[in-house]
C-alpha cells in the first residue's frame, strides 16, 4: 500500500478526494459554501478522485 | 478580495501536494541524468500529459483568455492551425531523429547533426527564452495575487519563485514533470465550471455570438485583409508566420516541449507522446479561448445587467490579462474561489517549473558541460544542475519585471518566441532532410535569422512597440508583428543555410546516419492495434483539425 503513495494517479486521486472533501464538507457545515456550484464540482471531483486512486498509472 | 479559510485550505493543500512531490522524487535521484533527464522511465499517459501541460503555463491560460477577448474566436488559430499539425510533424517525422540520436537535449542534437558552435549559439538563445518564458509565469502569478489578494507584488514574487525552487531542486526534471500533471487536471477541472456557469449567464454560445461583432465569432471568414479582422493579419500571414514557421518553430525545436517526449520509455512511446497531446490540446480552447469570448460579450452595453466588464488599466484601456481572474471573483463562490485561484498558481508553476527544468538541462550539458568542465564526475553535474536551478529562478525573478511593460502577456511571449524559435525550424528542417546541409550553413543560417529577427523587430510598430531602429512599417497588433518577425527570421536562415551550404563542406554520409531523414531507418510497428500506431493516430487527428476549422470557419 505504501508504495502506492509514489505512484502519480495516486497522489492526483488522494488530492482531488482531498479538495471534494473541503468543497462538500465545507457545503454542509458553513453558509459562506452553501451554493449549488460547490455541491457539483464537489462531487465530480470526488468521482474523479476515486477513479484516479483505483486507476494504476504503470511507474516503474 | 477577502477569501475564506475553505480557499485557503486549497491553497495551501496545493502548495503541500506539489512539495511532497517533489520529496517523493528526491528518493529517485541518484545522478545527473535522474536529475536533468528522469532517466526516460515514465509512462506514456503521463509524458503525453505533460508535453501538454508544459506549455500551459500562465501565458497559455491567461494569456489565451486575454487574446480570447481581445481578438475573438481567431485565438484558436493557436490551437487549431498553430499546434496540432506541428505536433503532429514532431511524432510523426522528427522524434525519431532526437529519440533515436541518444541526444539529451535539442541543442546536443544540433551537436551531433552539426558542430559545437550551432549547438552553443542555440543553447545561449534557448537559455535567454526559457528566462524570459519563466519570468512571463512569474509575472502573471504576482499581479494575480496583488490584484485578487491584496499581496504585495515583491513578496508574491519571491514567494511563488520559492515554492518552486523546493520541488524543482529536490526532484529535478522528474518532479516537474509529475506535478505538471496533476496542475493539468487541476486547470482543466478548476476552471470548467467557470466556462459552464459565464456560458450560461450569457445565455448561450448564440446569445454571446449575437452580442459581438461577427469579426470576434469567426475564425476564417474575415482573414482576407488585414483591415477586416481584429488580429490585423491577412489569412496568408497567419498560414506562413503562425501555421508554419513560429507553429514548427516552437512543437518541434523548444526543448522544454521536446524533452517531455525525449524522456519516454522507447521510441514508439517518445513519437506517440506529442499525438496522444494533440487531443487534449485540440480541445483546450474550450477551457482557455471561451471566457474570453464570453467576457467580452458580457462587457457589451447590452448585457450591463450581468454586473461584469473586463477591468481597464490606470489609462482607461482595456486589461485584457486580467480578463479570467476577473471572471473567477465574479462568478466563483467561496470554496470555488479557491479551486480557481490555485488552479491559476498551478498555470503559473507548471509554466515556471517547465521552463526551468529546461534550462538546466541545456545550461548544465549543452553551456556549462560542454564549454567550462568537461569531464568531471557525475556528482559534480548533479550539484551543477542544482545551482542552475536556484540560478534560474534568480533570473525568472528579474525578467517577471520587465514584463510589466505589456499589456498582453501573449503579445510578450509571442516576441520572444518569434525571435529564438522563428529562424530555428529553417535549420532543423534542412538539418533532418537535406544531408548536403553543412555545420557551416547552419550557423550562419541561424545567425542570421536572428539577426533579422532583431531588425525586423526595430523597423516595425505595434502598439507602440518595437520601432527602435527605425518605424519603417506599422503592424496593428502586437501578435501580427511577431509573426512578421518570425516570418522574415525563417526565410533569411532558410536561404542563408541553404547558400553557405553549398559553398562549404558536409559531413560525410557515415557521420549522419541517425541523425538525416533519407540515411536513418524508419521505425517499423508490426503486430500493434490501430491506436498504438503513429500514422493512423495522426491522420485520424489531422481529420479532426480540419473538421473544427471548417465548424467555426
Amino acid at each position: 500500500m505504501s508504495k502506492r503513495f509514489t505512484e502519480l494517479s495516486f497522489i492526483i486521486g488522494l488530492f482531488f478526494i482531498i479538495l471534494s472533501v473541503i468543497l462538500l464538507g465545507g457545503y454542509l457545515i458553513t453558509d459562506a459554501l452553501k451554493f449549488r456550484i460547490n455541491i457539483f464540482t464537489g462531487c465530480a471531483f470526488l468521482v474523479f478522485g476515486i477513479f484516479m486512486v483505483m486507476v494504476k498509472s504503470g511507474e516503474e | 478580495m477577502k477569501l475564506h479559510v475553505a480557499d485557503y485550505l486549497v491553497i495551501i493543500l496545493y502548495f503541500a501536494f506539489v512539495v511532497a512531490v517533489g520529496f517523493i522524487i528526491k528518493k529517485r535521484i541518484k545522478s545527473s541524468n535522474d536529475f536533468l533527464n528522469s532517466s526516460k522511465n515514465i509512462p506514456l499517459w503521463i509524458t503525453s500529459l505533460a508535453f501538454i501541460s508544459a506549455n500551459l503555463g500562465a501565458q497559455e491560460v491567461l494569456g489565451m483568455v486575454a487574446s480570447g477577448a481581445k481578438y475573438g474566436i481567431m485565438t484558436v488559430h493557436f490551437y487549431w492551425v498553430g499546434a496540432i499539425f506541428a505536433m503532429i510533424f514532431l511524432g510523426v517525422f522528427m522524434m525519431p531523429f532526437y529519440y533515436g540520436s541518444h541526444a539529451r537535449s535539442v541543442p546536443e542534437y544540433l551537436f551531433l547533426r552539426f558542430d559545437e558552435k550551432t549547438r552553443g549559439l542555440n543553447a545561449i538563445t534557448f537559455a535567454v527564452m526559457t528566462v524570459f518564458s519563466s519570468g512571463i509565469s512569474l509575472f502573471a502569478l504576482a499581479k494575480l495575487l496583488e490584484v485578487v489578494l491584496g499581496w504585495d507584488f515583491d513578496v508574491s514574487i519571491w514567494i511563488a519563485a520559492g515554492i518552486v525552487l523546493i520541488y524543482t531542486f529536490v526532484g529535478g526534471l522528474t518532479s516537474a514533470v509529475y506535478n505538471e500533471v496533476l496542475q493539468f487536471f487541476l486547470i482543466v477541472l478548476g476552471l470548467s465550471p467557470l466556462v459552464i456557469v459565464a456560458l450560461q449567464d450569457a445565455g448561450g454560445w448564440e446569445q454571446v455570438k449575437a452580442n459581438l461583432d461577427p469579426k470576434l465569432t469567426h475564425a476564417w471568414k474575415y482573414m482576407g485583409s488585414t483591415d477586416s479582422n481584429p488580429m490585423g493579419i491577412h489569412f496568408m500571414s497567419l498560414i506562413f508566420g503562425l501555421g508554419f514557421v513560429m507553429s514548427f518553430g516552437y512543437w518541434c525545436t523548444d526543448f522544454l516541449v521536446v524533452q517531455r517526449a525525449m524522456i519516454a520509455k522507447n521510441m514508439n512511446a517518445s513519437q506517440r507522446t506529442p499525438i496522444l497531446a494533440a487531443i487534449p490540446k485540440m480541445f483546450m480552447p474550450l477551457i482557455v479561448v471561451l471566457p474570453g469570448v464570453i467576457a467580452i460579450a458580457l462587457s457589451q452595453p447590452a448585457m450591463a445587467d450581468k454586473g461584469y466588464s473586463i477591468p481597464v488599466d490606470a489609462a482607461g484601456n482595456m486589461d485584457y490579462t486580467m480578463t479570467l481572474p476577473s471572471l473567477i471573483t465574479h462568478y466563483y463562490p467561496s470554496g470555488l474561489m479557491g479551486v480557481g485561484i490555485t488552479a491559476l498558481l498551478a498555470s503559473f508553476m507548471s509554466g515556471m517549473a517547465g521552463n526551468v527544468t529546461a534550462f538546466n538541462s541545456v545550461f548544465t550539458y549543452d553551456i556549462y558541460q560542454a564549454y567550462f568542465m568537461k569531464k568531471r564526475s557525475d556528482r559534480h553535474y548533479l550539484r551543477v544542475g542544482k545551482m542552475v536551478t536556484l540560478f534560474g529562478i534568480l533570473f525568472s525573478i528579474g525578467t517577471a519585471y520587465i514584463a510589466t511593460s505589456f499589456n498582453n502577456i501573449n503579445d510578450f511571449l509571442q516576441l520572444v518566441f518569434s525571435f529564438v524559435n522563428g529562424p530555428l525550424f529553417a535549420t532543423f528542417l534542412l538539418g533532418m532532410f537535406w544531408k548536403r546541409t553543412s555545420a557551416d550553413g547552419a550557423f550562419w543560417g541561424l545567425l542570421m535569422g536572428t539577426v533579422a529577427a532583431a531588425l525586423t523587430h526595430g523597423c516595425t510598430v505595434a502598439e507602440g512597440k518595437g520601432g527602435w531602429i527605425t518605424e519603417l512599417y506599422t503592424v496593428s497588433s502586437g501578435m501580427g508583428q511577431a509573426f512578421i518577425v518570425a516570418m522574415v527570421s525563417w526565410v533569411v536562415n532558410f536561404f542563408t543555410t541553404i547558400i553557405v551550404s553549398l559553398v562549404t563542406k558536409p559531413k560525410p554520409d557515415s557521420e549522419l546516419k541517425g541523425l538525416v531523414y533519407s540515411l536513418t531507418e524508419k521505425p517499423k510497428y508490426t503486430g500493434e492495434k490501430w491506436y498504438q500506431k503513429v500514422v493512423p493516430l495522426a491522420i485520424l487527428l489531422i481529420i479532426l483539425t480540419v473538421l473544427l476549422n471548417i465548424i467555426f470557419f
